[in-house]
């Protein structure tokens, strides 16, 4: 019998949509057992492994899942086959799925875990390489028994389904602990439970400035146990009075000793160590990335690729091809804020406005809603010795108000704890915000989708399997 | 090392200007400088050849090819101005004629490097 060997959890993701077809088809009301395969795309971090849901198969009642020889039903081998040798072709884990009756508990019978033992092996060496394994579900629970060799199997720890909405699987319900007395007020909204799901969190923000900022602190007080936040850019007195946790001394650091005042030539802090310093004073026990350097560099894009939650914050059109990219292909949900004020020719404002754009796994994008100017990511590759030569303007500031950014920062960071913690059932449909003062109402913008979008549909749940556009390393 | 996207980009140039050779200059971030030489301009140009540089950046297919750079005494032979979205400028440092050409609205899939360029080409002749 396989040695059971203790390695790095595996969960899996799920985007909303795959998730909805396997549920209709696993749990139609006719109260039997039905089956279906997920091809997975792997992601293996320090963190543990993840496996992405890429393609769904559903089997046939009657035609590709019968009455067993062994078992109730089983997969019919050219079932089977056509699924491992598919996965095999595209470098996706194989992962055999079928329902038993229950709700928030479920585990394989004796009978699913020896057809495991029997098949598994052969289809490891079919795939030569991605894990294979078996999923088991209930109503609102998964089990998983994954195989990563002949000899070395690993529990599924978790699932998550990433919408609009976004649901977690355990494969039984999972002992809560009492939490820190300072998230009293907090967790009577959200629960232990949410304030446990807050801890294990990974979140990223792309942007320490004027919005970013405000997002790092908001997360950190909440109690999120793992930021990531990178920009590159340093303080200087224009960005000084909208970066929160900014002191004087970041702006004009002076020397440890006074006599080398005259010859110091130290240069502003770096926006990340601000807000480093801000989240630690909010929440000492945070573990923290302060990242000095841009998304589109292949190493910092990599870093994102196991959060749970990532916010976008920097205005350039690189990081918004670069972040859109890492959300479909490995199922992040992602908020993109912003404020913005738009001066006719003559410098009268005609519009004032602040932005959230829930980015949702294969269903809302920035690039077919058209918010990625291909022409400014050409100008943006280039030097900044080219870009002067070519004469674009620059050196006028956009006008950027703390006020403006604050109204767009809050309202994503309620989106992502309503959608992360199961507040509330949320509309299926993705919304887009735009908030103006000179509104009653907030406008309301659905995102437009190309069904053959080479970002939100080709990419999705895709992970190491497509290069990111990000810079070559 | 260019990116394959970039590759491919310029190995679709090399086919749709069999007649110019197509010098590549990759940069460290996966992207690459082209330099076409010769493109024919046609008789509305003195002189009627020139080179033709651009930069592929590291984004594409996603990022527009823009701007493309002729040589920089390029004058119509009507000896009228170059009018609209041609300025002088410099390209890495050399002095050149800028083509402002945007294409905001082109389909990654099939708006190649190679089908801009020669977009552009036929823009300028139409002037």
């Amino acid at each position: 019998m396989a040695q059971r060997q203790v390695i790095k959890p595996v969960s899996l993701r799920l985007p909303s949509e795959m998730a909805t077809k396997l549920e209709n088809h696993l749990f139609p009301g006719d109260g039997d057992e039905h089956g279906a395969v997920i091809g997975a795309a792997v992601v293996e971090t320090d963190a543990g492994c993840r496996l992405l849901g890429r393609s769904l198969f559903l089997a046939e009642d009657g035609v590709d899942y019968i009455p067993g020889s062994r078992g109730y039903r089983m997969l019919t081998a050219d079932f089977v086959r056509h699924c491992a040798v598919t996965c095999a072709d595209e470098g996706i884990a194989y992962l055999a799925v079928h329902n038993h009756h229950g709700d928030d508990n479920v585990a394989f019978s004796g009978t699913d875990m020896a057809s495991h033992r029997r098949g598994y092996p052969a289809l490891l060496d079919i795939l030569d390489g991605p894990p294979v394994g078996g999923l088991v579900f209930a109503r609102r629970s998964v089990a998983g028994d994954i195989w990563v060799s002949d000899d070395r199997q690993v529990e599924l720890d978790h699932a998550v389904v990433v919408g609009r909405s976004q649901t977690l699987w355990y494969p039984s319900p999972r002992k809560v602990r009492v939490s820190d007395p300072q998230y009293d007020r907090q967790v009577r909204l959200f629960g232990d439970r949410g304030q446990e799901i807050l801890a294990a969190q990974k979140v990223a923000i792309i942007g320490a400035g004027g919005a970013g900022s405000l997002i790092n602190e908001y997360l950190a007080r909440l109690g999120v146990g793992h930021l990531v936040v990178v920009d590159y850019d340093r303080l200087d007195v224009t960005n000084y009075p909208r970066v929160v946790g900014a002191r004087a001394e970041d702006l004009n650091p002076r020397p440890r000793w006074k006599f080398l005042a005259r010859w110091s030539c130290r240069k502003p802090a770096y926006k990340v160590t601000v807000a480093e310093r801000t989240a630690r004073e909010a929440n000492p026990n945070i573990r923290y990335e302060a990242v000095v350097g841009s998304v589109i560099e292949q190493s910092i894009a990599a870093l994102l690729v196991d959060c749970d939650a990532i916010f976008l914050a920097a205005d350039t059109m690189q990081a918004r091809l670069a972040v859109n990219a890492v959300c479909h292909q490995y199922l992040i949900p992602t908020w993109q804020v912003g404020a913005k004020v738009v001066n006719n020719p003559s410098g009268v404002i005609e519009d004032v406005f602040s932005v959230v754009r829930h980015i949702v796994p294969g269903q809302s994008c920035l690039w077919c809603s058209g918010l990625v100017n291909r022409t400014q990511l050409a100008e943006e590759a280039a030097s900044d010795k080219q870009r002067a030569a070519q004469q674009y303007v620059e050196g006028v500031p956009a006008p950027s108000v703390i006020s403006l950014n604050a109204i767009a920062c809050a309202h994503a960071v309620d989106q992502y704890l309503f959608t992360t913690l199961e507040l509330q059932e949320l509309p299926v449909e993705v919304h887009w915000m735009k908030y103006r003062e000179t509104e009653p109402y907030v406008t309301v913008e659905l995102p437009r989708r190309d069904p053959d979008c080479s970002e939100c549909q080709r990419r999705l749940g895709a992970g190491p399997l497509k290069a990111l556009p990000v810079r070559a390393s | 090392m260019m990116k394959p996207e970039v590759e491919q980009a310029v190995a679709e140039l090399r086919s749709a200007f069999g007649g110019s050779a197509v010098a590549v200059c990759p940069k460290e971030d996966g992207g690459a400088s082209v330099t076409i030489d010769p493109v024919d301009l046609g008789p509305g140009y003195v002189p009627r050849q020139t080179w033709l540089k651009f930069l592929i950046g590291f984004q594409y297919p996603y990022a527009d090819i823009y701007p493309l750079f002729v040589l920089p005494d390029l004058v119509r032979a009507d000896g009228k101005p170059h009018g609209e979205g041609i300025t002088v400028t410099e390209f890495e440092g050399e002095r050149a004629l800028q083509l402002s050409r945007r294409s905001n609205h082109l389909n990654a899939d099939i708006d190649t490097a190679a089908l801009k360029v020669t977009k552009v080409i036929q823009w300028l002749k139409d002037k």
